[in-house]
């Protein structure tokens, strides 16, 4: 009996235990990749990398994430042992090529980039024509590239690769599968008076949906992209528009955060705010939250991570992190 | 004949206009672009305006966390030092803006 009564209280104890959410964060840093340890919200790996980070994408297999800084440079982290194990530079034949968009293709051996271009040529500045590119991870060399409108700044994979959407001035929908890339589609956005910054998408972090806010005149609204199918949600919300850089979506879908400098939890069945609070540390690029769906972590711009309960939206833990920073991405362990 | 908005009054100043005889317009007001740019010519977006009525008003809280953003990508680059092209190890020599400002380097 008395065994019983001891086991009962094990596994009492154990319930009232929050369970390990098992992630694993990295924050985007200059110079530095910083890997949080999750359950402990703790500092447990530093990534040297060579330039500013702007944006990662990762392996089908979560093995390797590939990182791109100082809009030129690609980075391939091994996630085993937190360590780059291979850079290119974007830079070939004489033109120097800067990169505002990164996805990874399907073939596993190359990537697709928003790339603007310049050269100079007997003193003269020659600016090349705005592209999306597919290039070489191992060499950095182009293999194909379309011309795009200037503006195109975010690349997202949809359709197992076989489409790209490369958000701009305009959401342009590239067809990969031909032996030329081609623009196939324009949806407007600043032609219907949408306004986006779409450096943050959180595509991996949300289970393979993009989600970014956009501002009209009138309201904030949300475009959440599945990446398998394809398919565009256009979200306004209703009421006074937050001001927001980044927006992530809680596991069950219910629920999206904001960040900027305030954190804003946003109801996504009702189309509205729920709650908004100051983020005492000061403005903030990225968002994330733990895959139970218990804490937020907000971070970048400063050089802070402030861990949050996401029912009471209180601060929990304030980490000091390295260097400022850019985004905060999410992997299980 | 259409009267010039500025004529040139001195020796020096028609020689001048003759340096630019024949030329054609080389440059473009930013203003005949349908939305602002800076030299990192993506889409930009007046976020930073913030436009509340109330706390916190105005620009990024505190000035020095959207540095090293506007500087990567060119934002804002009379004011900031140039990622892009002028200043590309920005981020080697002040990784934390609040931390390593002493160290800022650039005209």
């Amino acid at each position: 009996m008395r065994i019983v009564l001891a086991a009962l209280a094990l596994l009492a104890a154990a319930h009232a235990l929050p369970a390990a959410a098992g992630d694993r964060f990295y924050y985007l840093g200059y110079g530095v990749v910083q890997v949080v340890d999750g359950d402990a919200d703790t500092i447990v790996a530093d990534i040297p990398i060579k330039g500013a980070v702007r944006e990662v994408d990762v392996t089908p297999d979560r093995k390797f994430m590939y990182v791109a800084a100082n809009r030129r440079h690609v980075h391939k982290v091994d996630l085993a042992t937190n360590r780059v194990v291979a850079s290119i530079d974007l830079a070939s034949d004489g033109w120097e090529r800067f990169m505002f968009g990164f996805a990874l293709a399907a073939d596993g051996t190359s990537a697709y980039g928003a790339m603007m271009s310049r050269r100079a040529d007997k003193g003269e500045a020659i600016v090349g024509r705005p592209v999306v590119a597919q290039f070489d991870l191992a060499t950095g060399k182009i293999l194909r590239s379309v011309e795009v409108p200037w503006g195109v700044a975010h690349l997202v994979a949809v359709r197992g690769g076989a489409q790209l959407y490369a958000f701009g001035q305009a959401l342009y929908t590239i067809d990969t599968t031909q032996p030329e890339l081609a623009v196939v589609a324009t949806r407007p956005l600043a032609g219907r008076g949408m306004n986006i910054l779409p450096f943050w998408d959180y595509t991996f972090d949300n289970g393979g949906v993009a989600s970014m806010n956009y501002y009209t005149a009138t309201h904030m609204g949300l475009l959440i992209v599945d990446q398998k199918s394809g398919a565009i949600d256009d979200l306004p919300l209703r009421g006074d528009p937050v001001m927001a850089y980044s927006v992530v979506l809680a596991p069950d879908r219910k629920l999206a955060y904001a960040v900027m400098d305030e954190l804003t939890v946003i109801d996504l069945a009702r189309k509205t705010y729920a709650r908004s609070v100051p983020v005492a540390e000061g403005t903030s690029y990225g968002v994330n939250v733990s895959s139970d769906g218990r804490k937020v972590y907000v971070a970048g711009g400063g050089s802070t991570l402030t861990v949050y309960d996401a029912r009471t939206l209180k601060p929990l833990k304030v980490l000091q992190m390295a260097s400022d920073g850019m985004d905060l991405r999410r992997l299980p362990k | 004949m259409r009267k010039k908005a500025i004529q040139a009054l001195n020796e020096k100043a028609r020689a001048i206009e003759r340096l630019a005889d024949g030329e054609q317009p080389t440059a473009q007001a930013l203003t005949d672009r349908k939305v602002p740019q800076g030299c990192t010519t993506i889409f930009d977006t007046g976020w930073e305006t913030n436009p509340r009525p109330t706390y916190p008003v105005g620009n990024c809280q505190a000035s020095a966390r959207d540095f090293h953003g506007c500087v990567g990508d060119c934002w804002w680059p009379a004011q900031m030092p140039d990622g892009l092209t002028n200043h590309r190890e920005f981020d080697e020599q002040c990784p934390n803006v609040a931390r390593d400002w002493r160290n800022l380097k650039y005209d």
